[in-house]
C-alpha cells in the first residue's frame, strides 16, 4: 500500500468518524451526554416497570446514560443501599430513587449528596424531606379527596344513606394515611361520623382485601360505600362483595392507583366505580429531565413536584370533574 | 391538440409517457392526503382536548368537500378540458396544504377544518379530472388497464400518508399524561409544538403538489383523438335510473360502503388507544396494517371473483365485516383490534363490486349513473360523526356498531341482487316489439 493510498484511507476514516459524531450529536439534539441512575423498589409490580420504561425512553431521547437498579421487594433496603454506592462509583451525577424505607436510606443519601450527586426521591418521600434535593410524587391526600368527593356525590345521586367501609394500607405508612385522610375530607365526614361503620388494614393486598371485606359484610351487610387504599385491595373487596351477592349497582367502590388491569377489568365494567389515577410516567420523565439538566450545569431540582392525579370513571358523578375510561386506558400503567 | 394512436403503442403512447407519470404522481398525492386525514382525527382530539364527535368533523370537512366539488369539477372538465381541471385541482389542493401554516399559528381548530376543506376540494377536482384524463391518454382498448395502473398508485400514496402520520406526528406528540402537571403557558407551548408536527407533512404535500403543478402546466398533452361517441339513449335518464332498484339500492349500498370504510379507518387508532391501551406511535402501525390488509385482500378478491359470483362474494365479505365489527365491540382486547384491522379485508372488494353490479345493464345510462355512485362518498362525511357521537355516549368499542350496520346494509343489497331479477337491459328495452 503506497503513501497516497494510506493518506486517503486515513482521511476517509476521519471523515467517517466526523460523520458518525455529527449524526450522534444530531440524534441527541446536541445535548452533552451525562450519566444518571434510577433505583426502583422491585420489578414484579407493573407500576415500577412502567416507571423504569418511561425513564429509559426519556433518557434515550435526551442523550442520558441511565444506570438502572432495583430491589427484590418493597422493603429491600440493602439492595438500594448497594445500588446507591455502585452508581456513584460508576459516575452517576444524579440519582432518582424510590426509597424502600423513608429513614434507613437517609444517611447514605446525605453522604452521596455531599459528593455533589443530586438525589430526587420518587413516589415515596424520605424523612426528613430535605434529606433529598427534591421529591416527585402523587399528592396522596388529593387522590383520597377526589374519590371521597365522588363517593359522596354518587351516594347522593343514588339516594343512599351512606354506610362506609374503609380498607386501609397499614399503620404508620404515610401514603396510606394521607389517602385515608383525603377520602374523609372529600366525603365531608370525620372518623367520628356514624356513616363510617368499619375500617380494616389490607396491606394493599388483594387476598387481604377480600378477607377483610368479607368480615365487614358479616357485621355490616348494609355497607354501600367502600373505600380501598389501592386497586389490589379493591379487586379483593369486589370479589367479596360479589360472593356475598351484594348489588354492585347500589354499592359504590372507589380506589386509587390507575393500573391497566383494574381500569380495563374493573373500572370499565363498573365493578370499581371510580379510581384516582396516579402517573408514575410523570415521576420518571420529569425526574430524568431534571437530573440531566442539573448534570449539564442547570439549577438542581428542589422542593416537591406533584406528578398529578385524575379521577377515572365510567359513571361520572354530578359536580365532580372526572375523565372517562378511554382516558384511563390510554394513560394507565402496566399492561 | 389530438393525435391518433394504435394499440401497438402499448398502454400509453410514447409521447404521453412523461405526462402519464405526472398524473400517477397525482394519484399518489391524493391517496397520501386522504389517509393522513385518518390519523388527524385522533391527533386533533388530543391537541384540542375535544370529544370524538368534534374531532370527527375532520372527515366531514374532507369528504363533504369531495361530495360538493364533484359536479363543479365535471363542469370545469367539460368547459376547459382535463388539463385545466387537473391544474385547478392541484392548485386548490396545494393552497389547502399551505393554509395549515396560518392555522398552526392561530391555534384554532376551525382553521384546520377550513384548510382540510380546501385541500379536499382541490383533490376532488383533481380526482374527477385525472381519471378521465388517464382514460383519454391512449387507445380505448387499453383504457381500463391504463386506469388500473394509475389507480394502483393510490393505495401506495394511502400507505405513505399513514406512514407519515405514524413516523412524523404520532411518536412526537406531547404525552397526554404530562399535560396533567403542565401550567397554562406550558400547555399552550405543547399545543403549538404538536400543531407544528401536523403542519410538516401537509407542507410537504403542498410542496409536492406545487412541483407537480409546475411540471404539468409547462408540458404539452397531445391527446389521441377520441373514438366516435355513440348516441345517447333518449328519454329521461334520471327517471329510468330511479326506477331501477338494482341501481337505486346500489347507490345506497355504496353510500354505506364508503361510510363503513371511513369509520373503520378513522377510528382504528382511537380504538387501539382507547380500548386496548396501545401507545400512540404503535396505534399508527395498526392503521398501516389495515391498509396493507386492504391492498393484499384486493388482489385475493380479484382472484376469488373469477370463481365466486360477485354479489355472492360481496354478501359473504359483508357478513364477515359485520362479524369483525361485533368482535371489535365485545372483545375489548387485542383480538378486538385484530378484528378492526380485518374489517379492511371485507371492504377491499366493495367499491368496485358495488360499482359494477349497480351499473350492470344500464347501457349508456351508466355514464350518468356513475356520478350517483361517486357522490355516495357523502357516506364518508356523515358516518364518522355518528360513530364519534356513539363513542362519546357509550364507549369507544361500541362505536363500531355504526360500520356494523353499514356493512349489514351492504349485505342486504347483495342479497337483494341475488334474489331479484334485473329489469331488461337498456339495449333490450330499446328493441322494437316482435
Amino acid at each position: 500500500m503506497n503513501r497516497a493510498e494510506t493518506d486517503r484511507r486515513q482521511w476517509l476514516r476521519r471523515l467517517l468518524l466526523a460523520g458518525t459524531i455529527a449524526v450522534l450529536t444530531a440524534c441527541s439534539g446536541g445535548e452533552e451526554p451525562v450519566t444518571i441512575g434510577l433505583i426502583t423498589k422491585q420489578e414484579t409490580n407493573p407500576y415500577w416497570v412502567t416507571l423504569r420504561e418511561v425513564a429509559e425512553e426519556t433518557a434515550e431521547d435526551d442523550a442520558v446514560h441511565l444506570l438502572i437498579a432495583t430491589g427484590s421487594s418493597d422493603v429491600d433496603v440493602d439492595s438500594q443501599r448497594t445500588a446507591l454506592r455502585d452508581m456513584v462509583a460508576a459516575g452517576a451525577r444524579g440519582i432518582l430513587i424510590a426509597p424502600t424505607d423513608s429513614t434507613a436510606l437517609v444517611p447514605i443519601i446525605e453522604a452521596i449528596r455531599k459528593q455533589g450527586v443530586v438525589v430526587i426521591a420518587v413516589d415515596t418521600p424520605v424523612k426528613p424531606l430535605d434529606a433529598v434535593d427534591a421529591y416527585y410524587g402523587t399528592d396522596n391526600e388529593a387522590a383520597g379527596r377526589l374519590i371521597g368527593e365522588y363517593a359522596a356525590a354518587k351516594a347522593a345521586e343514588l339516594g343512599l344513606k351512606p354506610k362506609i367501609a374503609m380498607l386501609d394500607l397499614a399503620p404508620g405508612i404515610s401514603s396510606g394515611a394521607a389517602r385515608h385522610k383525603g377520602f374523609l375530607e372529600g366525603f365531608g365526614i370525620t372518623e367520628a361520623d356514624d356513616a363510617l361503620v368499619a375500617m380494616a388494614d389490607t396491606q394493599g393486598n388483594r387476598a387481604l382485601g377480600e378477607a377483610r371485606m368479607a368480615e365487614i359484610l358479616v357485621k355490616h351487610p348494609d355497607v354501600n360505600v367502600v373505600y380501598t387504599v389501592n386497586e389490589r385491595a379493591a379487586l379483593g373487596a369486589v370479589t367479596a362483595l360479589k360472593a356475598a351477592n351484594v348489588d354492585l349497582g347500589k354499592t359504590i367502590v372507589v380506589s386509587i392507583d390507575g393500573g391497566c388491569h383494574a381500569i380495563k377489568d374493573a373500572v370499565r365494567p363498573g365493578d370499581i366505580d371510580a379510581t384516582a389515577m396516579q402517573f408514575p410516567e410523570n415521576m420518571a420523565r420529569e425526574g430524568v429531565l431534571a437530573l440531566a439538566r442539573a448534570a449539564r450545569g442547570g439549577a438542581p431540582p428542589s422542593g416537591y413536584l406533584d406528578t398529578g392525579v385524575e379521577l377515572i370513571t365510567g359513571d361520572p358523578a354530578p359536580g365532580v370533574q372526572s375523565k372517562n375510561v378511554a382516558y384511563g386506558v390510554r394513560n394507565c400503567w402496566g399492561d | 391538440m389530438t393525435n391518433d394512436t394504435t394499440s401497438d403503442d402499448g398502454i400509453v403512447p410514447p409521447h404521453l409517457r412523461a405526462p402519464f407519470i405526472l398524473l400517477i404522481l397525482c394519484f399518489t398525492a391524493w391517496g397520501a392526503a386522504a389517509n393522513l386525514t385518518d390519523v388527524l382525527v385522533g391527533v386533533f382530539r388530543g391537541i384540542f382536548d375535544m370529544s370524538n364527535f368534534q374531532s370527527s368533523l375532520v372527515q366531514f370537512a374532507y369528504y363533504g368537500a369531495y361530495f360538493l366539488l364533484a359536479l363543479p369539477a365535471a363542469v370545469i372538465n367539460k368547459r376547459f378540458g382535463y388539463k385545466t381541471g387537473v391544474l385547478v385541482g392541484l392548485g386548490l389542493a396545494a393552497l389547502g396544504g399551505l393554509l395549515f401554516l396560518p392555522a398552526s399559528q392561530v391555534l384554532v381548530y376551525e382553521m384546520f377544518l377550513l384548510a382540510l376543506f380546501v385541500l379536499a376540494a382541490g383533490l376532488s377536482i383533481l380526482e374527477t379530472s385525472a381519471n378521465p384524463f388517464v382514460i383519454a391518454m391512449g387507445a380505448e382498448s387499453t383504457a381500463t388497464r391504463r386506469l388500473n395502473l394509475a389507480q394502483a398508485f393510490n393505495p401506495i400514496g394511502a400507505n405513505l400518508g399513514v406512514l407519515m402520520g405514524a413516523v412524523l406526528i404520532l411518536p412526537a406528540l406531547t404525552p397526554e399524561a404530562s399535560k396533567v402537571i403542565m401550567t397554562e403557558s406550558e400547555l399552550l407551548a405543547s399545543q403549538k409544538a404538536d400543531l407544528a408536527l401536523v403542519l410538516k407533512p401537509y407542507l410537504g404535500i403542498a410542496t409536492a403538489l406545487i412541483v407537480i403543478w409546475l411540471l404539468i402546466s409547462f408540458r404539452r398533452f397531445d391527446l389521441p383523438r377520441p373514438a366516435a361517441v355513440p348516441a345517447v339513449t333518449s328519454g329521461n335518464i334520471a327517471s329510468r335510473l330511479w326506477h331501477n332498484r338494482h341501481y337505486r339500492y346500489g347507490v345506497l349500498a355504496q353510500f354505506f360502503n364508503v361510510a363503513a370504510q371511513t369509520c373503520a379507518w378513522t377510528f382504528t387508532i382511537l380504538y387501539a388507544q382507547d380500548v386496548v391501551g396501545v401507545s400512540p406511535e404503535s396505534a399508527g402501525w395498526w392503521l398501516q396494517a389495515s391498509l396493507i390488509v386492504f391492498l393484499v385482500s384486493r388482489f385475493v378478491m380479484t382472484w376469488l371473483l373469477g370463481i365466486v359470483p360477485p354479489t355472492r362474494l360481496l354478501f359473504i365479505m359483508a357478513v364477515f365485516g359485520v362479524l369483525c365489527c361485533l368482535t371489535a365491540m365485545f372483545a375489548l382486547n387485542v383480538a378486538g383490534l385484530v378484528a378492526v384491522v380485518a374489517i379492511s379485508a371485507s371492504l377491499s372488494l366493495m367499491f368496485p363490486t358495488i360499482y359494477g353490479v349497480a351499473l350492470q345493464g344500464l347501457g349508456d345510462d351508466a355514464k350518468f349513473g356513475a356520478a350517483g355512485l361517486v357522490m355516495a362518498i357523502l357516506g364518508g362525511a356523515l358516518a364518522p360523526m355518528l360513530h364519534g357521537a356513539v363513542m362519546d355516549e357509550v364507549g369507544a368499542a361500541m362505536g363500531y356498531v355504526v360500520p356494523a350496520i353499514c356493512l349489514a346494509l351492504v349485505a342486504a343489497y347483495a342479497l337483494y341482487d341475488m334474489t331479484h331479477a334485473r329489469p331488461p337491459a337498456i339495449a333490450e328495452q330499446a328493441l322494437p316489439e316482435q
